[in-house]
Parts: C-alpha cells; sequence; structure tokens
C-alpha cells in the first residue's frame, strides 16, 4: 500500500493538491499530516508527502520527528520536500519560484535521467546536505538522501511529469 | 474563508464555483472581460452574460475591462482582485483552471502578490470526468463556441447532457481534441445551475460559424423563475 499524506490545510486544496496523485496512484491510502498515526506508517510500503496551496504552512507545524527514523522509501512533494529536508536538518530559504521552468540533472538516478521542464509552485525552497539530482538554475530541484530512499522534490511532478511518481511507485 | 470566483460565465468556473461552496463563503465573482480574441487568459463568447449571471447567484460582480495584452491583462487581473479585496474582504480566489500552467501561475503569481489563498479545485481533472460531474452537478450548460474540427454549427447552442457529452468524449477520441474544451476547442455558457436563484432564457441570440469555427452569441437573455 503506498501512503499519500496530505498537508493541505484546506479540503478545497486538497482537489488540486491530493486528487491528482491519487489518479496516478489509484491503491493508496491517504491520511492527513495531522492525523497520521504509527500503524499508518508501519502499513506502507511506501510513503508520499504531497504539497498545499502557495498561502498554507500549517503543515510546518505537524509532527514530521517519524520521517527521520522511517525505513520506508519517501517522495515528498513541494511542501513534502520541505519538511524531509527540515526533519534531516536542512534550511529552508525564501525563494518564490512560480510556473514552468527548465530542469537541469546533475546526477543520473532511477527518477531523473534526463532534463526536462517542470511546474513550480513554493515560496521556500532546500539547501543543505542532500544529493541533489536536477537543479533549476543554481537551486535545488530534486533532492535524495546520501545513503536512503528518501526523496524531495520541490516542484510538482504530478502537473508535467508524471513519470517521477510512476518510477517511485514501481519496485 | 471569503472567496471570488474568477468567473467567465462558462461550464468549468461555474462548476468551480459549486465546489468552492461546500467548503467556503463565495462572496462575489471577478468577471475580465477581455476585447483580444487572442487572449490565452481571458478571451470567452457570451463574457456580458456574467452580469445577469451573478444576479442569477445573487452575488455581486467586480467587472474589468481588459485590452488582453500579455503584460497588461495580468495587471488589470490585479486590479480586479484588490478591488474585491477591498470591497468585499477576500481572502482567496476560485479559479477553474485545468490543464493550463500557463494561466495557473499567473493567476497564482498575482493571489501571492495580492496575499491571497489561490483555489483551483478541477486542477488535472480528467476531462471525461469533468463532463460527468457537469452534467451530474446539475448545471445547465450550452455550447457557444466551437473552433475544431469535426465540431460544426450543430453543436452550437446544444445543451450539454449527458448524450452530448458521449459525443464529445468520443469525438475527442477518434480527433485528438480535449472533449471538454481545454485546448480551446470549445466554449460554453451557463444559463442555470444549483446557485442560480433563477435561471436564465434567451430570447435573442445570433449563430456565426465558418470552418470549423463558430459562436452562438447571446443577444437578449434574461431572468425567470425555475
Amino acid at each position: 500500500m503506498i501512503l499519500i499524506i496530505s498537508t493541505c490545510k484546506e479540503p478545497l486544496s486538497e482537489l488540486e493538491f491530493i486528487e491528482p496523485l491519487k489518479a496516478l496512484v489509484p491503491k493508496s491510502k491517504l491520511v492527513h499530516c495531522a492525523q497520521l498515526q504509527v500503524k499508518d506508517i508501519a502499513l506502507a510500503e511506501k510513503i508520499i508527502i504531497s504539497g498545499t496551496a502557495l498561502a498554507d504552512f500549517e503543515y510546518l507545524d505537524a509532527d514530521w520527528s517519524w520521517i527521520a527514523k522511517c525505513n520506508k522509501p519517501i517522495l515528498g512533494i513541494c511542501a513534502g520536500a520541505q519538511v524531509i529536508a527540515q526533519a534531516f536538518g536542512c534550511d529552508l530559504a525564501d525563494e518564490v519560484n512560480i510556473g514552468v521552468k527548465q530542469i537541469t540533472v546533475v546526477k543520473q538516478d532511477r527518477l531523473a535521467g534526463a532534463d526536462f521542464p517542470a511546474y513550480f509552485l513554493h515560496t521556500k525552497g532546500i539547501r543543505g546536505n542532500f544529493v541533489t539530482l536536477a537543479q533549476s538554475g543554481e537551486t535545488p530541484a530534486l533532492i535524495k538522501h546520501p545513503s536512503r530512499e528518501i526523496y524531495g522534490c520541490i516542484f510538482h511532478p504530478e502537473v508535467m511529469n508524471e513519470e517521477i511518481i510512476r518510477k517511485f511507485v514501481q519496485n | 474563508m471569503k472567496l471570488c470566483v474568477l468567473y467567465s460565465g462558462g461550464k468549468d468556473s461555474t462548476l468551480a464555483l459549486l465546489k468552492a461552496k461546500e467548503f467556503h463563503d463565495v462572496v462575489c465573482l471577478v468577471t475580465l472581460a477581455s476585447s483580444n480574441k487572442e487572449s490565452f487568459m481571458f478571451h470567452t463568447p457570451n463574457i456580458d452574460l456574467t452580469s445577469l449571471q451573478a444576479e442569477a447567484m445573487n452575488l455581486p460582480l467586480i467587472r474589468v475591462e481588459t485590452m488582453g495584452e500579455k503584460e497588461k491583462e495580468l495587471a488589470d487581473l490585479k486590479k480586479a482582485l484588490e478591488l474585491a479585496k477591498q470591497k468585499h474582504k477576500i481572502e482567496g480566489v476560485v479559479t477553474g483552471a485545468i490543464l493550463s500552467t500557463y494561466q495557473a501561475s499567473r493567476v497564482q503569481q498575482v493571489c501571492h502578490d495580492l496575499r491571497l489563498w489561490c483555489f483551483n479545485p478541477l486542477w488535472l481533472m480528467n476531462q471525461e470526468t469533468l463532463l460527468i460531474q457537469i452534467v451530474k452537478s446539475k448545471i445547465l450548460a450550452i455550447i457557444s463556441g466551437v473552433f475544431a474540427e469535426p465540431l460544426d454549427e450543430t453543436f452550437l447552442g446544444q445543451r450539454l447532457d449527458t448524450r452530448l457529452a458521449k459525443k464529445l468524449v468520443a469525438i475527442g477520441k477518434s480527433h485528438k481534441i480535449n472533449p471538454a474544451g481545454e485546448g480551446g476547442e470549445i466554449e460554453t455558457t451557463v444559463l442555470d445551475a444549483p446557485c442560480f436563484k433563477k435561471k436564465i432564457a434567451v430570447k435573442k441570440s445570433k449563430i456565426n460559424y465558418a470552418n470549423h469555427s463558430g459562436i452562438f452569441s447571446i443577444i437578449d437573455a434574461e431572468l425567470v423563475e425555475k
């Protein structure tokens, strides 16, 4: 079972940020980050943490301490990438990025092999000691934990790069 | 949350409005009337009907004229949303955007600049699912524009019901066009919906059509009891 964790404060935002993920990952379970329980993580094969609206920052107050101890593959999208980065001690930097930008792959990985355009929608970028797999200009766009299958995708792959989510879900 | 809906009078912005009303207070509509037929953002047949649609919904309408020039229309959108913020204390904006990253990112940028939430409840929705939801939501929409082969003048003025939705899906598959018109293949005008207190009766209309491009223009219409 793939666990999708919603970071959306507003249910109306879930139509925009969760429904497209559910369509891509049909056999998934949805839990909101504020209602997440230990058994949800235990039962999951892999975990996707969603993005949310540009004006939404409530997800930063949720308990994400489980991420650093979790031995499951995780893909964080935008807000999801931010909480993963924070869980491992990385910093969030003010960085407004809205719209389609070109992404350059700097390290080959099973999720991204060649350069591609992607849709960005965030006001906080990631800085720190994750491995940068792909970047937009000089800023990290797709990052990975140095030794674990934990990814942070600061752009929204569900919009223009569905294959990243499909590859993550595939065994 | 008090929200405004970026309203074109078509099926998508009406469905987005209905979804927003499930969770929040929709307190006004905002319409940008573009005089540029090539505008990617705001050109829609029967845009003048939004005043009657707003009256039917008993909602105030903020209407701003725009020349539809690329950067100017963004400034006009900002002006309209600033007005909605001042007059109706809106905290967020709802759009009917589905696939266009161009449209969505421009509205997102303006909302960010004005510190407003932005909601796109139809975002990335499957086109066939969208048509089914529109029919099931009891939105009475008619085809008011066709702009792609094999859509011809016989479609203009037709009601979007289950039969027509199935036909559009079949055409979408056979001619590789978006059945719900997200690529600009069709435009619609809504005459009734569950949020309408009264419905719109078309008294006079005109069809202009040539070479798989045509418009059903509503010249005169009135509100009638449902």
